[in-house]
């Protein structure tokens, strides 16, 4: 089985975010991690390929703060990796599945998988944007899949208010990967030193066959910081004090209790 | 000229998803005229239950759309939007949308906003969307002839049942066996005694606690006060308690007239599914924690400390 992994560099959630004057995201505070989401994709890619001796392929479209992503699939156990070299600032949802799309589309995977979402944007549909433009079957927020079976495969899919469905999805098919699925390894220091030698190809989007970045479908307006909330009515003094306090409260003035 | 919106009416087992009069009050705020497109069986039910809060239904009937499935649903309402060519097309921020969306988005040519707060119009379908963990908004705008967007549970105002509208059968040609992907079965959540979403007080736990161990003095708080005990999304990932207890996106919604939230940090997936209870009382260490900006009382010190007096308390 053949499987390519989606990786998305993202702000770091304790990056300080700023406006600069324009209301531009001030670009020299930032930081980048792997989108948590994506590292249980990863895991689950390597899983199913250790059982019937398949190839992982990581792949990322962004800077080149895209690259740690990648090394880190390698160290955890992938093949090899693409790294597909743009300003993802250029791309919306769309652009980005069509260049992942263009990079992917002769590799004769059987599954792609991705996050259910970033963790900074959290979009949420680069997945089955991608998919379809690979003309693939999707399937999202999976938390659970199966051997494959003739082509096909049966995946758990997380609903609400611990509701499930069981889907069957036809091979090749894009799955979204949402969190608890699995537990992410952490690369051990052999495979941190193996990754080192695995391939990781870079390629711009004029070797995709792209004149300049797809039309986008979707503008930015600006980005704003919202206005503080109200903060609770914060209880202070020594955990006696304010637990004393609480339940007075609750007891007496909300009658909450 | 009057702007059409169309809204996905989300159901299960024949009946119309709350969500659905929120949706049409989303659609509202934004164009004159509103439509639920219904994809259902012959003969469901939902086609009704949807009429009262938008000025026109329109079925897709099929014996193949009764459950789920991507693909024939997508099959249906493109059909129809090629026909009918509405502004926009707005689904919930829940399983069907965050599945669903993506696909009419892609074989409409459409660009899709996800999980918006807010909706406006301007030259275009504008969303107002949370970025960077809540610490930004961003208002993006669509540049499609139609335009597709999900919205966040809760964050519209329903809109009221008033007459209800006519009820129209649309002729799309559903073709099963193009599906690639079936629906098999469903499994229902337990619904048994000490339901979280009936409880008049809840008592929930984040990964602050610690571990699984620890985690039961969740327990302890909700049987001193006579609560139900719940928990935040990476609680339940790390199995210290069945998903059944989840509360948030892709949990439930609970809305309690006592809520408890000790060692959480507020992420919006935990927040959309309680902000709505009468008096949320936070304790968390981190007094920077977002989880004070939606609570009417905050604690910022230790669970461990904290609780056990709050349970001597009560006791005493």
């Amino acid at each position: 089985m053949r499987i390519a992994v989606c990786m998305k560099a993202v702000v770091d959630s304790q990056a300080r975010i700023e406006l600069d004057g324009d209301g531009n995201l001030r670009q020299d505070q930032l930081r980048f991690e792997v989108n948590e989401y994506d590292l249980y994709a990863v895991e689950e890619a390597i899983r199913l390929a250790e059982s019937d001796e398949g190839h992982v392929t990581v792949i990322s479209a962004g800077t080149a703060d895209a690259v740690q992503g990648l090394r880190k699939g390698l160290a955890m156990g992938a093949a090899d990796a693409i790294h597909v070299d743009c300003d993802p600032d250029d791309l919306d949802a769309s652009g980005v599945a069509a260049v992942l799309a263009a990079a992917l589309h002769d590799g004769g995977y059987d599954l792609v998988l991705a996050g259910v979402e970033s963790d900074d944007l959290g979009g949420s549909q680069v997945g089955v944007l991608l998919a379809e433009a690979l003309g693939y079957a999707s399937t999202t927020l999976v938390v659970g899949t199966n051997e494959p079976v003739d082509g096909a495969m049966q995946v758990r899919r997380e609903l609400e208010g611990g509701e499930h469905a069981n889907v069957q999805v036809q091979f090749p098919a894009v799955l979204t990967i949402q969190s608890g699925i699995n537990e992410p390894r952490y690369p051990s220091l052999k495979g941190i030193m193996a990754a080192k030698r695995k391939d990781l190809a870079v390629k711009g989007l004029a070797d995709l066959g792209f004149d300049g970045a797809p039309a986008r479908r979707v503008e930015s307006l600006g980005l704003t910081i919202p206005p503080p909330r109200e903060l609770a009515r914060m209880l202070e003094g020594g955990a006696e004090e304010t637990a004393a306090e609480l339940v007075r409260i609750l007891r007496e003035e909300e009658k909450a209790l | 000229m009057s702007r059409s919106i169309w809204i996905v009416a989300e159901h299960q087992d024949d009946n119309l998803h709350t969500g659905a009069a929120e949706l049409a009050g989303a659609a509202r705020s934004v164009g004159d005229h509103v439509a639920a497109v219904v994809c259902c069986e012959a003969g469901s039910t939902v086609p009704a239950q949807a009429a009262p809060f938008v000025d026109q239904v329109l079925v897709i009937e099929n014996a193949a759309l009764s459950g789920y499935t991507a693909g024939l649903w997508a099959q249906g309402i493109v059909g129809l939007a090629k026909e009918s060519a509405p502004a926009a097309i707005l689904l919930p921020h829940a399983p069907l949308g965050r599945d669903l969306a993506p696909l009419l988005a892609a074989r409409l040519d459409a660009g899709l906003l996800t999980d918006c707060l807010e909706l406006q119009w301007e030259e275009g379908l504008v969303g107002l969307r949370s970025v960077h963990r809540r610490k930004l908004v961003s208002r993006e705008r669509v540049a499609t002839p139609i335009a597709i967007a999900t919205c966040q549970r809760g964050a519209f105002a329903a809109s009221p049942a008033g007459d209800a509208a006519a009820i129209e059968t649309a002729s799309v040609a559903i073709d099963d066996t193009a599906a690639r992907t079936r629906l098999l079965s469903m499994e229902r959540a337990e619904v048994g005694e000490g339901s979280i979403t009936e409880a008049e007080i809840v008592v929930a736990g984040g990964r602050g606690l610690g571990d699984a161990e620890k985690f039961a003095l969740v327990q302890e708080l909700a049987d001193a006060v006579g609560g139900v005990m719940g928990a935040s999304r990476p609680v339940v990932d790390q199995g210290w308690v069945p998903h059944d207890r989840q509360i948030g996106s892709s949990g439930v919604t609970v809305r309690p007239r006592l809520y408890f939230a000790l060692g959480i940090s507020g992420a919006v997936q935990h927040v959309v599914g309680m902000r709505e209870s009468d008096v949320i009382v936070a304790i968390n260490k981190d007094p920077k924690a977002p989880i004070f900006e939606y609570a009417h009382y905050g604690i910022a010190d230790d669970v461990f400390k904290v609780v056990p007096a709050v349970i001597a308390n009560l006791n005493s």
